[in-house]
């Protein structure tokens, strides 16, 4: 009885409800649908929705069809799926719509950069500029382009443009400081760095490369310094942990470079680049055996580590294995350490 | 006072127990009479034989010195002179030295024999210094020869502290030999440099050339080609050939060996043809980089020792030719040659008056008709007023390796190396430690990398006697190469974060106003199914109509801003219901809930027409106002019995007589409206009521808009 009781009360107010249903007249415009769509398409793009945010900047540009936004917004979408074709032919209908808009010519350039097209990426960050001379995105990744092809003095000048338009640009001043580096103007890259850790002090990986200048500059005490303070932002930040230990080997302190790296296999215990640390170490002792075991097992790790390699063969020459010696440094030569080259020249001849 | 004495006693007495020397008394060896007497035989035996060899040594020394003009720098220059005697006294001494080992002068002959045989035996040491704690005033060079084993020992400072304390005695001898403190200066000199070196070794691995290469015998003077895939040496082995040994020394006589590589490993090394080997002295003096030109010593007693020259004819070489005057004299002694890569040039030692002193090294060119030229001194940036010998050009032309007892040697010669520079020797570099050492360290070659030279030495550790080591340069110690990285820009892993989004677009038809709420029977309270009839006043159209939920009357509509909607509330039987909502473009979204009581056309019932608009302050009807006027005129034409009074309506701003006066008017005008429409005017009334009939509150707009009203009343039915 209590069952059929419930249930038909259940019954009764699914009744009500629906015969509670009121017809409600709402007055609908296809455009403001559509800019509806579009709001509704960023919202999911910045969820990283991003099949979603495509179908509804889709549904938007069926009725908005001069819409550039739209378009712009969804070739992001595309982008992030993978869709290069799709992606760029959508930002190019926007710039056909919008041929002033230099964030469209921007957006081009790194689509295309997410492409692997660097000349088409460079073409349209120029595009950009020529209509915004001072668009710091686009000086910033002119600059980044041309680090990556290794033209530092002109990564420089783009660089300085966007911190021109943007004193606070934290990422183009490190990314200064790295192609002064190259250039090997470790003056000019510690003044950067520690004017970006000035604006920022939250970047670990701007406090590590701090460091990592420092101890180019052989500054050792300062870059152990400045790696500390890496950590100390983030703990688990392993390279900062490992390249401190670097620092402590320049700077001749054995047993605080070996903690370090052993404080890196202990949360990492298949990094390979901290064996090989600890081989250098026993290298230094003249512990030779020692040496080439955690040489060997850096290489088992990793098969490339041209400088495990290249310690192993020292390991090995002082041990007198000559053969094996120079197989190692052939091979460390092989995989980029040019330094083994002379050890070639002057052993295995 | 005891203290005193006791501590008095306490340091002395070690030193004295330690220092005793016991003197061949037979008392100093009670109960031991037959062994002392056969053991002081010996001693007497033996020190006859050390005194003929000491002799002969003693002799040696002086004629070396009157010849050159200066003491024998190396042990070697010694020539192991008195060594038969010295060989005969051994053995008797000894056992004397079993009896008694506390005797200071036979420690010291004991320590001297070992000296002259072999330096660096530790018998040698432990004689030497027996001797020193024992008897220090011994023999008054006990300090030189000792000081010369430490320094042969690498003992440097020890060595130095002997050297002198010798000097001391040299200096207050009445007749002091210049020579022979100049000396004992230099010595000291190496010393230090020994010092030195020694502290920074130079890193190198010295390996012996194991068994295919060397024996129990002595082999020296190894040549390689460049390649290192022939090494030719002397040795002086049983398998000499003709197997005699020279008298002068009893060793074998000097022959050449070969042996080649094969798989990287030296194969048992053979006699050199029979062309080249004699049963005479044939010793190598040097090889041509290619290997096809050998260069033999031969030491002949009518020339004094001469180079000779082979070559490698097929699979065999032919007979040595003597060289020509311009390197071979009669007089003199040359040895040592090495051609200089192109061949152009050759290089060799001699020991000739017009030198700078001792052996010096010299250079021949080759004239057009294929001619040994006029030796030239190569001069004093590479000769010194010592002997230079063992002279190797490395085939990369311009080096040259040489040993010098000058320069900076740390005993006898040491093994230099200089670089030509504009036609100029650079200063010559000692080779270091432990390439060089205290003693003599000649004949160094090197391979044609530079990366591996070769030399003899008889270090302990061979096989025996001299021995030919390699040893492979390490360079300066290998740095070890740290993995480090870092993540050197910003936004290299993920560039498509930094994609520019266009914003959000404003949407400007968002605005509404709904309305909502419940229809029902103004009497009964009874939910009512009605239509409810959307007008757009401005343009005096119906824009929808909508009904009511008949079962509870709720209805809802949606107002777009930027309209004057009339609205009105329709149902058969039933007075219909108005509403006005004006809404600018401006209005926010609001929600109106307005529940609606519909009266039945009933004697009494009123109901405010709110889209009659006039004009300010006027009676004009404005034409928003026609749709409800048309209802008005459709309701009374459906009810064709009803009739109505039209009441107007003022707030309380104004006069009452001008409220009164405006509303009659504005009354007037609607019945005259509807008259015009074809309503009997019998069955219409206008009432102006002024501010008299309020409805709400004259303190506030709102209130005073609803106050300004026209009504209907129906009269009669």
């Amino acid at each position: 009885m209590k069952n059929f009781l419930f249930l038909l009360t259940v019954v009764f107010t699914l009744t009500l409800s629906a015969q509670d249903t009121v017809k409600v007249a709402a007055l609908t415009d296809p455009n403001l649908q559509a800019e509806q769509d579009y709001n509704n398409g960023l919202a999911a793009l910045n969820k990283k929705e991003y099949a979603v945010a495509v179908d509804f900047f889709t549904k938007c540009v069926t009725v908005k069809t001069t819409f550039d936004k739209a378009f712009s917004n969804r070739a992001i979408a595309y982008v992030q799926l993978k869709n290069s074709e799709a992606a760029i032919a959508d930002i190019n209908t926007a710039l056909k719509l919008n041929p002033i808009n230099a964030d469209n010519y921007f957006n081009k350039a790194l689509i295309y950069y997410a492409f692997n097209k660097k000349d088409s990426t460079t073409s349209s960050l120029d595009q950009c500029l020529k209509i915004k001379a001072d668009h710091q995105e686009a000086n910033y990744y002119k600059g980044l382009i041309l680090f990556e092809d290794a033209d530092y003095k002109e990564a420089i000048l783009y660089y300085s443009k966007a911190i021109d338009a943007n004193p606070n640009y934290v990422f183009a001043i490190n990314d200064r400081a790295a192609a002064k580096r190259e250039m090997k103007d470790y003056a000019g890259a510690i003044a950067d760095y520690n004017k970006a850790v000035s604006i920022d002090d939250k970047q670990f990986f701007i406090y590590n490369n701090l460091g990592s200048t420092y101890r180019l500059n052989k500054e050792f005490p300062k870059a152990i310094e400045a790696y500390s303070k890496a950590l100390q932002i983030k703990p688990d930040y392993l390279l900062a942990l490992n390249n401190r230990g670097a620092a402590n080997f320049d700077n001749n302190n054995l047993k605080a470079a070996s903690a370090d790296f052993e404080s890196v296999l202990s949360k990492d215990p298949k990094n390979s680049g901290a064996y090989n640390n600890l081989a250098s170490i026993a290298l230094k002792n003249k512990d030779y055996k020692k040496a080439k075991d955690l040489s060997t097992k850096a290489i088992d790790l990793d098969a490339k580590n041209g400088a495990a390699f290249y310690n192993r063969g020292i390991a090995k020459q002082m041990l007198r294995e000559e053969e094996g010696c120079c197989t190692d440094w052939k091979k460390a030569l092989e995989l980029g350490v040019t330094g083994a080259k002379l050890f070639i020249n002057s052993t295995c001849n | 006072m005891k203290k005193l004495i006791t501590l008095f006693l306490i340091a002395i007495i070690p030193s004295f127990i330690i220092s005793q020397e016991v003197t061949w008394d037979k008392d100093n060896f009670p109960g031991k009479k037959e062994e002392f007497k056969n053991a002081r035989k010996q001693l007497d035996i033996g020190t006859e034989f050390y005194s003929q060899g000491r002799g002969e040594f003693d002799d040696f020394k002086k004629a070396y010195l009157s010849t050159n003009k200066m003491m024998p720098m190396s042990h070697h220059d010694y020539r192991m002179s008195g060594i038969t005697n010295f060989r005969d006294a051994l053995a008797p001494l000894n056992t004397a030295y079993a009896f008694n080992p506390k005797d200071g002068r036979l420690n010291y002959m004991l320590g001297f024999i070992w000296w002259v045989s072999d330096p660096a035996n530790p018998q040698t040491l432990k004689h030497l210094e027996a001797a020193n704690q024992l008897h220090p005033n011994v023999e008054n060079d006990l300090n030189y020869w000792l000081a010369w084993t430490y320094h042969l020992n690498s003992k440097w400072d020890e060595a130095i502290t002997k050297y002198k304390e010798h000097l001391t005695f040299l200096s207050q001898k009445a007749k002091s030999n210049a020579l022979e403190i100049e000396d004992v200066n230099k010595k000291i000199d190496e010393c230090n440099n020994g010092k030195k070196l020694s502290a920074t070794p130079e890193r190198v691995f010295v390996d012996n050339l194991g068994p295919n290469i060397n024996t129990s015998f002595p082999e020296y003077g190894p040549a390689i080609t460049a390649d290192e895939e022939t090494i030719m040496y002397t040795a002086r082995r049983d398998n000499t050939t003709g197997g005699k040994k020279d008298e002068g020394d009893n060793k074998y006589f000097e022959d050449v060996y070969v042996s080649t590589k094969l798989n990287g490993k030296w194969q048992p090394a053979k006699l050199l043809s029979k062309n080249v080997n004699t049963e005479s002295h044939d010793a190598v003096a040097g090889l041509s980089p290619d290997g096809s030109k050998l260069y033999i010593y031969r030491d002949l007693s009518s020339d004094n020792g001469d180079l000779y020259e082979t070559v490698l004819f097929g699979a065999d070489w032919e007979p040595p030719v003597h060289m020509n005057k311009n390197i071979n004299t009669k007089k003199y002694h040359e040895n040592t040659v090495s051609l200089s890569f192109d061949s152009r040039q050759l290089y060799f030692v001699s020991n000739k008056e017009s030198g700078l002193g001792g052996s010096d090294i010299y250079v021949c060119e080759l004239d057009p008709k294929g001619e040994w030229g006029v030796s030239k001194n190569i001069g004093p940036d590479i000769n010194t007023k010592y002997s230079e010998d063992g002279v190797f050009m490395h085939p990369d032309g311009v080096t040259m390796y040489f040993s010098s007892k000058g320069h900076n040697t740390m005993g006898g010669y040491d093994i230099f190396k200089s670089t030509l520079v504009n036609g100029k020797w650079g200063k010559p570099e000692n080779l270091g430690y432990p390439i060089n050492g205290p003693d003599d360290d000649v004949f160094f070659v090197v391979s044609g990398s530079g990366n591996r030279g070769y030399f003899a030495s008889a270090k302990t550790g061979g096989y025996g006697d001299q021995d030919i080591y390699k040893i492979t340069f390490l360079g300066p110690e290998k740095q070890p190469l740290l993995n480090t990285q870092d993540q050197l820009l910003a936004l290299a892993a993920n560039p498509v974060s930094n994609l520019k989004t266009e914003n959000a677009v404003e949407i400007k038809a968002a605005k509404v106003t709904i309305l909502k709420g419940v229809i029902t029977d103004a009497k009964t309270n009874q939910p009512l199914e009605a239509s409810i009839e959307l007008v757009d006043n401005d343009k005096n159209q119906v824009i929808a109509t909508f009904k009511s939920n008949s079962s509870s009357g709720k209805y809802l509509v949606t107002l777009p801003s930027g309209k004057n909607y009339g609205i009105a509330v329709k149902r058969d039987g039933y007075l219909f219901h108005s509403e006005n909502f004006n809404l600018p473009d401006n209005a926010d979204f609001q929600e109106y809930n307005k529940d609606v009581a519909l009266k039945k056309i009933e004697v009494g019932s009123t109901i405010v027409l709110k889209n009659i608009f006039f004009d300010f302050d006027k009676a004009t009807i404005r034409p928003e106002s026609a749709n409800e006027l048309e209802r008005l005129i459709k309701l009374l034409n459906e009810n064709p019995t009803i009739k109505i009074e039209l009441g107007s309506h003022t707030d309380s701003k104004g006069s009452d007589d001008y409220n009164m006066k405006l509303s009659d008017s504005r009354s007037k005008s609607v019945v005259d409206y509807l008259i015009g429409k074809g309503i009997a005017a019998a069955r219409l009334t206008a009432k102006g009521y002024g501010e008299t009939k309020p409805i709400d509150t004259n303190e506030t707009d709102a209130g005073r808009q609803n106050n300004r009203r026209t009504e209907f009343k129906i009269t009669e039915k």
